[in-house]
């Protein structure tokens, strides 16, 4: 009987199929751990001056302090609560809205040119005139929010439901689908992953706007304190706060990003 | 159920950013007995497609009529079931969910939907890749999905788009065969278009022939071969007959674009 070989499997350690597995994460945590290290070794060998440009030790001596004494956890809810009270109204309104303009042409028409101008617009400097409507405060926050992040969603939402592909539409028509059943079954979850991308943008624009919002019209928050101590020289409570902002933004994008690839599971891996 | 009559039928196209007109199909009479299997064949610009398409109901006409089984075609509807050529599948639904797209569109009762989806899955040979999405497939196992979503829905007609046409040579043989088999266990009447002359003699009870400038019937040829068809056929002296009479009707088609172009 002719035998044939069989190549052994190959024997790998544990640890090897681990870092095979967490590739991504290995390298991208090398790379902070990296760049911490060449922060704090600069800063204490003088290369850099310490006290303008900090110091990772010192920002995790500042970090347990502000932890312990500043209403740490306050000013976070504070700066939560703006952020999730605007993404949540960009969200109720720039999905549904996005959707009727991507299959209207007529609203697309009337629509668009001021919706682009205000895109295109500084929101900053729309800022002491929501000031003026809407005081000091929460409201105003989440108004800057709102702006931030509406407009991305918006836009991405309208633009997933016109590249809709027109042969998807027309088997659906031959089955005898009608407008309504095209809409649900075709063009929504067809536009899903171009939601999610202008989701995943807008959370970056509505964590930015919080923090610049928080630095003009509020009396407390990360953004307030980061303008504080910035104000004070303190650069490392005002770093606590900045990184603590982008660890925020960072993991909801993240966040975002993995939900996107399970719905893009249909895709050929690309 | 099934029995096709076209009479007089003219498809006119406006011309993008104008009033201008031009006509796909022009004047096409035929009639497709229930239960037949017909295939139309022609060179690229013929109107073949644009023909099923109307017969769908998928686009509107300028003149003449389309009847199925008596009534009118005005727009698609459950006698009449499509297969299109390819990625007309919806990528983010299983196989499984995808046979169930059309039960779903056109109202099926929840309670057998699923179980229907399924039995034509099987039937079409993909009982394993239920749960698979469309690009984890290959081209030939997606129009056997595509299959199976059009007959799950108990048409009385089967239009087909060249459904093979992005397929290569062996897999298109294989998909032949296997159309016929399905086919043949309930001879629903087969609308079957395509560009390629051998896949429309081996598939068609009736070949149509047709033409352009615009889209036309030059000749209907009945095919005498016995079914079930087989592959040895192919070479019979019968097939190489019908070949040679269609290829020449296409080759003239192709010339009398040749005197257009050189007049223009």
């Amino acid at each position: 009987m002719a035998s044939i070989a069989v190549p052994a499997p190959r024997v790998r350690s544990r640890w090897a199929r681990a870092l095979e597995r967490y590739y991504g994460l290995s390298v991208s945590v090398v790379s902070v751990l990296c760049f911490l290290l060449l922060w704090e070794v600069a800063a204490e060998r003088g290369w850099i001056n310490a006290r303008f440009s900090s110091q990772p030790s010192q920002i995790w001596r500042a970090a347990i302090h502000v932890g312990l004494t500043d209403d740490f956890a306050y000013h976070c809810w504070v700066s939560f609560a703006a952020f999730a009270l605007g993404f949540a109204m960009a969200l109720a309104v720039s999905v549904p809205l996005g959707l009727y303009l991507g299959t209207s042409r007529r609203g697309r028409l009337f629509i668009e040119p001021p919706l682009m101008a205000l895109y295109t617009a500084p929101r900053l400097a729309l800022l002491p005139i929501l000031i003026v409507w809407l005081g000091i405060g929460l409201a105003s926050k989440v108004a800057v929010v709102f702006l931030g992040a509406v407009f991305p969603i918006l836009v991405n939402t309208m633009a997933g439901v016109r590249s809709a592909d027109n042969r998807l539409v027309t088997a659906a028509r031959a089955f005898g689908a009608g407008k309504l059943d095209i809409f649900v079954k075709v063009l929504v979850p067809g536009s899903l992953p171009a939601i999610l991308m202008g989701v995943r943008l807008g959370v970056g624009r509505g964590v930015l706007s919080v923090v610049v919002g928080e630095m003009f019209v509020s009396e407390a928050g990360v953004g307030y304190q980061i303008m504080t101590y910035g104000q004070a020289m303190q650069f490392n409570n005002l770093l606590v706060y900045a990184f603590t902002i982008s660890l925020f933004g960072y993991a909801l994008t993240v966040g975002v990003r993995m939900l996107e690839d399970r719905i893009r599971s249909w895709r050929p891996a690309s | 159920m099934g029995q096709i009559e076209i009479r007089g039928l003219s498809i006119d196209y406006r011309k993008p950013k104008s009033d201008e007109t031009f006509t796909a199909v022009e004047n096409v009479s035929l009639s497709i007995e229930k239960g037949s299997f017909v295939t139309i064949v022609g060179s690229s610009g013929c109107g073949k497609s644009t023909l099923l398409m109307a017969i769908a109901g998928l686009i509107p006409r300028a003149r003449g009529s389309i009847q199925v089984d008596g009534k009118e075609v005005s727009k698609p509807g459950p006698d009449r079931a499509m297969v299109f050529q390819d990625a007309s599948l919806l990528p983010w639904r299983s196989v499984h969910a995808n046979v169930r797209f059309g039960l779903e569109l056109q109202r099926w009762t929840r309670d057998d939907i699923d179980e229907r989806a399924m039995r034509y899955v099987r039937m079409v040979g993909l009982g394993a890749f239920a749960d698979y999405h469309p690009h984890q497939l290959s081209g030939g196992m997606r129009q056997r999905v595509n299959i199976a979503r059009a007959l799950a829905v108990d048409p009385d007609v089967l239009l087909m788009d060249e459904p093979f046409g992005a397929l290569d040579a062996q897999t298109r043989e294989v998909m032949g065969d296997e159309l016929l088999r399905i086919w043949e266990r309930d001879k629903k009447t087969a609308i079957f278009v395509t560009h390629a002359i051998d896949e429309a003699i081996f598939l068609g009870d009736r070949v149509v022939v047709m033409g352009r400038n615009p889209g036309h019937i030059r000749d209907v040829v009945d095919i005498d071969l016995p079914r079930p068809r087989t592959a040895v056929m192919l070479d019979s002296p019968a097939f190489v007959a019908y070949r040679k009479r269609l290829r020449e009707y296409i080759a003239a088609d192709m010339q009398s674009l040749q005197m257009v172009e050189d007049v223009v």
